[in-house]
């Protein structure tokens, strides 16, 4: 197989598995503070399946970076990566996709110094994991090569409207305290 | 529900989606329907067939003395498509002779 070709393959199917990850982290961890769920608060398999799912969506994640960065066609630089809406052709829809990038790196990273760092501060850094999933989901929306499959796109909206119903009822029926 | 079930379940999960999108993109190389058709950076140079040179037919027919010689029609002009090449077999001869 040509190696661009299969750069490119590899840069869609890692993209697809890394955002089905991030969803099960995310659900994972809205579902341990949220007060429909009060039952799960004190689970403490679903808490460390939430610390656990970094260590498959990072990997996932670089990848789907790393090859796109190999990839000619895509067209990214690697200061893509950090500074957003800077390629030269659809920069919203690839700027998303750095814009959460940094989020979630910036989650991640605080999320592993949460010791050191005040509750507070952590707990709003913690939030911005919303915001990350909202532009993580118009990235692959607007950019997904094969988010038009009825495959691939049944199992992003389903994973979408699980973290949206869970979220809406956080908001409507309240979030459990620590 | 123990602690190591959930995370199996999880990997089984990523790695279903990733087998599975792996073998959709290799099986879909290109969507028309993709939103985003980014320009090709390098489009390979255009082939072009060189020509071989038309082969030369010798005297085919020869002619007694006081006989007129027949008259040759031009048969038929071959013409390649652009991406064809001819190939270095012998060329077809015409055998016949009245």
């Amino acid at each position: 197989m040509d190696p661009q070709l299969f750069v490119w393959i590899v840069a869609r199917a890692t993209g697809v598995a890394a955002y089905i990850a991030l969803c099960l982290s995310i659900l994972s961890g809205i579902a341990l503070r949220t007060s429909v769920l009060d039952f799960l608060a004190k689970n403490r398999a679903l808490r460390s399946l939430h610390d656990f799912m970094a260590w498959i969506w990072i990997p996932l994640g670089s990848a789907h970076v790393a090859t796109l960065l190999l990839d000619k066609t895509a067209q990214v630089a690697p200061l893509d990566l950090v500074v957003p809406f800077q390629v030269s052709y659809a920069p919203a829809a690839i700027g998303l996709g750095t814009v959460s990038l940094d989020l979630v790196v910036l989650v991640t990273v605080t999320s592993w110094l949460r010791r050191r760092m005040d509750d507070r501060l952590w707990h709003w850094v913690h939030r911005t994991s919303y915001v990350a999933f909202v532009t993580i989901f118009l990235h692959s929306l607007l950019s997904g090569t094969d988010f038009s499959s009825p495959l691939i796109s049944s199992i992003s909206w389903s994973a979408a409207l699980g973290i949206g119903l869970l979220a809406a009822s956080r908001i409507v029926f309240g979030r459990l305290p620590e | 529900m123990p602690s190591w079930s959930l995370k199996l379940s999880a990997v089984f999960i990523t790695l279903f989606v990733l087998v599975g999108s792996f073998d959709y993109a290799r099986g879909h190389l290109k969507n028309p329907n993709a939103p985003l058709q980014p320009p090709v950076a390098d489009r390979p140079a255009a082939t072009s067939a060189t020509p071989t040179p038309a082969p030369t037919i010798g005297p085919l027919l020869t002619t007694r003395p006081g006989q007129r010689p027949p008259t040759i029609t031009p048969g038929p002009r071959l013409t390649l498509a652009p991406g064809v090449r001819t190939a270095t077999l012998a060329p077809i001869t015409l055998t016949h002779t009245s």
